[in-house]
């Protein structure tokens, strides 16, 4: 039911919409002489507060730096990227996908190359497939076990999760992007880090089998949150943005980072991108080390450069993916394995959830 | 009759049929442009892969979980259907036999909730109905113990919040139906010495059975579609066909595979018409009959 973003966070609310209004509004009441930057280039975001402080941590400073203005616009589905490049009016010059879209896009043919002349990818963090010809990564996030703090000594790994004698309650699980069920199934199920991919399926559903009755499922994030602030399920696997939302706002819960998946987001440039200069331009700016600290500070995703945790306080950087809280613990998620196999995957994951 | 005046009719009969069909134009035009070329377009992206035409059938019908996800849509509307007429049948009489204030109150009723955003209706409903929402202490407090009926996360879930949202649907249809009704024919039945429950089911019921059709067919084709309160308020078992029309646009891009979901669907529902008007005459809803 949710267009997919990195953590569901940015849907478009009233508010949004009506600032848009009110900003566009602002911006044709402005005179022709401040209107016109230099240049500008389009970029399509998840919107919402995530668009707020890409706005204050990237847009802004890029155009003070480069005097290329930057203009967001929200609804960036697959879709309508596939819809735009075949009917070959391109209005978008950089969109932030999912990193499955590295994969689909190039094959489809929907992307521009990156120029890695003008974009800087030494500094960006060692992972399979980060880097691919069409994307570069954008930010980290993860998903992470979160519990509530009644449990005395808490839970302690992916384990506990399925550990209903010990751990009492209900677990709240993804019940749309079905990869955290999964890989946690099999990583509680003993499956080293190292071997968790190609995903045994079967087995990760046998495993679930064993709690499916203790098992809530979510449709979007907001409502994983609420299941764990209010205490109906006591355990579950959210965004770690997500889990100190909860936190902040008094939820009874804290995170676990020995059970830790993380993931990224990417950015790539669509096949006839009016401004492809300047958008390239954009994506070497937002991977040097001061934008990717700045990005962290504006929000709980962490930088993809580990260089900018040199300008990350430690107290800020401890919150952050990426950080020395997760150090050792967290697993990459193989986003290579998810693009080429997430439909079939996603129809056993169905099958199970009818049986 | 002299053959003057029928060639004048019969002339004044086809240019009245041609200004009918002139003003007809503009709308059929439209509806041809942004719903039959759209929909054409939709089934033969289905049977348009490079892998074959069928390829997708052939995946829906192999697969199990496509058709019994179908089935759940089908029935879970069928069961939704039947909760509103039960339940607006009453209301969409009252409102047809109350006075102004009385109309007043139930179409405010009515009407708020159709115009409050399906989202935060279902997100209302979460909040509810959940274990530790305020309905479950009300059961508490009646002597139920708390959390023994579950309300929500299940089909109970999908039932109450389809019903909710669908409920107006069957309401104006029918209260339209009712409102035009004559209640000379009820109490001429009843002069006759028709028990009231008689007069209600022999007389009554047949004459707004058009109303309760209209009704049942939009309420039932309206919740084929759904997904947003399955989603939100179902549990793993309900899943709704939409839903696996949305993940292979939204998260794998399958276009063709989404198409021929969503031609399934449509060919359901219509099958579903047809079967109606063949048995319970659905036809005459549009007055076809």
């Amino acid at each position: 039911m949710t267009s997919r973003s990195m953590d569901g966070k940015s849907v478009p609310t009233r508010r949004t919409v009506l600032a848009s209004g009110l900003a566009m509004g602002a911006t044709l009441a402005m005179p022709a002489i401040v209107r016109a930057a230099d240049q500008e280039i389009v970029f399509a975001t998840w919107g919402g507060s995530w668009a707020d402080a890409m706005q204050k941590a990237w847009f802004d400073p890029f155009q003070t730096k480069t005097g290329i203005a930057v203009k967001t616009v929200s609804g960036n589905t697959y879709g309508k990227i596939e819809a735009m490049v075949k009917a070959g009016r391109t209005e978008w010059d950089v969109v932030e996908t999912l990193p499955d879209f590295q994969w689909i896009g190039a094959e489809k043919g929907l992307l521009a190359p990156i120029d890695f002349s003008v974009v800087n990818k030494s500094l960006i963090m060692q992972g399979a497939d980060m880097v691919t010809p069409y994307s570069v990564p954008q930010v980290l996030f993860s998903e992470v076990l979160t519990y509530n703090t009644k449990f005395k000594p808490p839970p302690q790994g992916w384990a506990d999760l399925f550990d209903t004698a010990k751990f009492p309650g209900m677990r709240a699980l993804d019940g749309g992007d079905i990869q955290d069920a999964l890989e946690g199934a099999l990583l509680a199920d003993g499956v080293a880090p190292s071997a968790l991919y190609p995903l045994d399926v079967d087995r990760a559903l046998k495993k679930l089998s064993a709690l499916r009755d203790s098992i809530q499922f979510f449709d979007t994030n907001a409502q994983g949150e609420q299941f764990l602030m209010d205490g109906q399920c006591t355990l579950g696997v959210l965004p770690d943005g997500r889990a100190l939302n909860v936190r902040a706002n008094g939820g009874p819960v804290d995170l676990q980072y020995n059970a830790t998946i993380t993931t990224w987001s990417t950015m790539v440039i669509p096949k006839g991108a009016p401004h492809l200069a300047a958008a390239q331009q954009f994506l070497a700016f937002a991977l040097t080390p001061e934008a990717q600290a700045a990005i962290a500070q504006a929000y709980t995703y962490g930088p993809v450069v580990p260089k900018a945790f040199d300008l990350i306080s430690p107290e800020r950087a401890k919150i952050l993916s990426g950080g020395p809280q997760m150090q050792g613990k967290a697993v990459l998620r193989n986003e290579k394995w998810w693009s080429e196999n997430l439909s079939a995957a996603n129809e056993k994951f169905n099958a199970w959830k009818l049986g | 009759m002299t053959d003057v005046a029928a060639g004048s009719l019969r002339r004044r009969r086809s240019r009245s049929r041609r200004t009918a069909f002139l003003l007809v134009l503009p709308g059929a035009a439209v509806l041809a442009a942004l719903f039959l070329l759209p929909i054409a377009q939709l089934i033969a992206g289905s049977f348009s892969d490079h892998a074959g035409a069928l390829v997708h059938y052939r995946r829906i019908l192999a697969v199990p979980v496509y058709l019994l996800v179908l089935g759940r849509t089908v029935v879970i509307s069928a069961i939704t259907a039947a909760i509103c007429l039960v339940l607006g049948f009453p209301v969409a009489y009252r409102l047809v036999h109350a006075g102004p204030r009385g109309k007043a109150a139930i179409l405010l009723c009515v009407f708020l909730s159709f115009w409050t955003n399906l989202l935060i209706r279902a997100f209302s409903w979460m909040v509810l109905l959940n274990p530790n929402g305020i309905v479950s202490h009300l059961f508490g407090a009646m002597g139920m113990p708390g959390g023994s009926v579950k309300l929500v996360y299940n089909l109970t879930g999908v039932l109450i919040g389809q019903t909710q949202i669908l409920l107006p649907y069957m309401i104006l249809p029918l209260a339209a139906v009712m409102s035009r009704l004559d209640d000379a024919y009820v109490k001429a039945a009843r002069s006759l010495g028709a028990s009231p429950f008689r007069a209600f089911t022999a007389v009554y019921l047949p004459l707004v059975r058009t109303g309760t059709l209209a009704g049942c067919v939009l309420v039932f084709t309206l919740s084929l579609g759904s997904f947003v309160v399955p989603a939100l308020l179902g549990g793993p078992r309900d899943m709704f066909l939409a839903q696996l029309i949305e993940f292979n646009i939204n998260q794998t891009l399958n276009l063709g595979f989404a198409s021929a979901l969503s031609t399934v669907l449509l060919a359901t529902t219509l099958l579903l018409y047809w079967i109606g008007d063949h048995w319970f005459g659905l036809g005459q809803v549009w007055g076809g009959r």
